[in-house]
């Protein structure tokens, strides 16, 4: 069950340099590609993981500037992801996981896994951004509901706004888990990929505990809530 | 910290509460660049936003109790650059950190030789600003030994270092820790010294390190000798901190410091120089901090809060008032 195809990965990864290319300086820009050559070459991830915290330093923070065509390109190829308000060291963060090689499993897996040990902040928000480009998807998916208990609010928006991994992916307790913690902690909801498509029965049950729950407090309801009840009543 | 406290005598005290009078220094902006927020409550967080604090530096440094293992310092190091960074971030103040071994573990040489083993998965980090807190405590064969290690990371890598001074036999531990540190080719003017007082503060300025004093009530410095130190040194190269951590010290020493430092007479350019400024000089020497982070935080944070910003997305604290007797 593939979130996208090599093709639709090969073509998003063109599209992530040439935006890349318009957003860095040629400086960073060629400091990034001789690291890329290095990383597809070690065995070891000593330059992965230097070139990764060192990222920012290079490309800097500012938010990027998008074309409206690329933007259509994005949605179409992967549908609910969008680059909208992303930094460009976190799209050279992404850019840069998806050239790790992937044809020894084991090694990619641990390569990827040791970024997450010891993550800084913006590192993890990268990391999970990262998610639906990864190789061996499923692999991830303990990792993301590791992600989804992390109280750090951006750590949390990076998997649950336009990342269509979660919806794609995680089981349906881990699902109900994201939707009520987005609840909980006052996310758009609206921003998350799938959230009406995988509505169920046990997540409107919950909610319509948590809504008794807020109301019995004498605390407001968000009223996506009632929405996405709503929602679930009239497929039955 | 402190030890040993009377606890009966201290909560005997009069309980009056008066209320902190921060007028004369409002619109001010400062640079804490050392206190440990870990063991800091978030009320604290919002009264350090209130006073102007900007930013700040969380030194790595002994929890209070002994480490058993490396896993403990990695976590404690990735929460010095994840949990807490965010835990800050949510009050508009960005938190840096400097990353090290303290003095008092080094003396664990088994377990220190496995925490300089993953230094350096830290040490490269964003908003790292420096090796930290490092030194002496006991001044033992170890501590020195780690010290001395330390220093060579902070060689190689190009940051600056954050030097604890002991708390015993200050002079002789602070002037042997400058000796070291030429020793190994560091220059004074990336190292800063910390925790200096009246006894120490002129050998380190004349021998071109940056003197850093620690406003800590009852063992470090109180903040009307500090006025005097300023008096009579002048600001090149000197700094303040709360260095606030578990025992009974002051989140906002740098504000109050700075609000006496001006009913004192001090120059507003001296007390901007101690109180923030140089700070960030010697810190930026790690070339991970950029003053536009926590001057655009600023305007972000009181005007566009509830915009998706990249920045302050994950929410502001809503403020609490803490006079009320309802909690809603």
């Amino acid at each position: 069950m593939l979130l996208i195809d090599i093709e639709g990965i090969k073509s998003l990864n063109d599209l992530f340099l040439q935006i890349i290319k318009q957003n860095l300086s040629s400086d960073a820009l060629q400091w990034l590609e001789t690291k890329v050559e290095l990383i597809k070459t070690e065995e070891k991830s000593i330059q992965l993981n230097l070139t990764f915290s060192h990222l920012p330093r290079l490309a800097g923070k500012q938010p990027i500037v998008l074309q409206a065509e690329d933007e259509a390109k994005i949605a179409q190829l992967l549908p609910g992801f969008s680059l909208k308000e992303w930094t460009a060291d976190r799209l050279s963060r992404v850019w840069l996981l998806m050239q790790v090689p992937n044809e020894n499993k084991e090694a990619y897996i641990k390569k990827i896994s040791g970024l997450f040990i010891g993550s800084e902040m913006n590192e993890q928000i990268a990391l999970y951004s990262t998610l639906p480009f990864l190789s061996y998807a499923e692999e991830w998916v303990s990792r993301c509901e590791d992600g989804i208990r992390s109280n750090i609010g951006t750590v949390l928006e990076a998997i649950m706004y336009h990342n269509p991994y979660p919806a794609h992916f995680l089981s349906e307790g881990a699902w109900n888990q994201l939707v009520l913690k987005a609840f909980f902690t006052d996310k758009d909801v609206n921003h998350i990929v799938g959230l009406n498509e995988r509505s169920n029965q046990a997540l409107t049950d919950t909610l319509s505990d948590y809504v008794q729950e807020r109301l019995a407090a004498h605390r407001t309801v968000n009223p996506e809530i009632y929405k996405l009840i709503e929602q679930k009543n009239q497929t039955i | 910290m402190c030890c040993n406290d009377n606890f009966q005598e201290r909560n005997e005290g009069e309980k009056i509460q008066t209320s902190l009078d921060l007028n004369d220094i409002s619109g001010m902006k400062f640079f804490d660049p050392h206190v440990h927020m870990t063991s800091r409550t978030t009320d604290d967080y919002q009264a350090m936003a209130d006073a102007g604090i900007v930013a700040l530096i969380e030194p790595a440094f002994w929890l209070g109790q002994p480490r058993t293992g490396v896993d403990s310092f990695t976590d404690y190091y990735s929460s010095l650059i994840g949990w807490e960074r965010f835990r800050s971030s949510q009050f508009g103040i960005k938190h840096y950190c400097t990353i090290g071994l303290n003095s008092r573990e080094a003396n664990n040489e088994k377990l220190a030789e496995q925490v300089m083993e993953v230094l350096p998965n830290f040490i490269f980090k964003e908003g790292v600003v420096g090796i930290g807190e490092i030194g002496f405590d006991d001044q033992t064969a170890a501590e020195e030994k780690y010290f001395r290690l330390q220093l060579e990371l902070a060689k190689e890598s190009g940051l600056p270092v954050q030097i604890h001074t002991p708390h015993r036999d200050k002079k002789k531990g602070t002037q042997r820790s400058m000796d070291i540190a030429i020793e190994h080719g560091l220059s004074p003017y990336s190292v800063i010294i910390d925790h200096n007082n009246e006894e120490t503060v002129k050998e380190v300025l004349d021998r071109g390190f940056w003197a850093a004093f620690t406003i800590y009530p009852f063992t470090k410095m109180g903040n009307e000798r500090m006025v005097e130190v300023v008096k009579q040194y002048g600001s090149e190269r000197v700094m303040i901190n709360s260095a606030a951590d578990w025992g009974i010290s002051d989140p906002l020493a740098v504000p109050k410091t700075a609000a006496l430092m001006k009913k004192s007479g001090i120059s507003l350019t001296d007390i901007e120089l101690v109180s923030y400024r140089n700070a960030i000089t010697a810190f930026a020497q790690s070339g991970q901090i950029d003053e536009n982070d926590f001057l655009s935080v600023k305007t972000i944070d009181q005007s566009q809060k509830f915009e998706s910003n990249s920045i302050l997305r994950g929410g502001q604290q809503p403020r609490v008032d803490k006079n009320s007797i309802i909690i809603s």
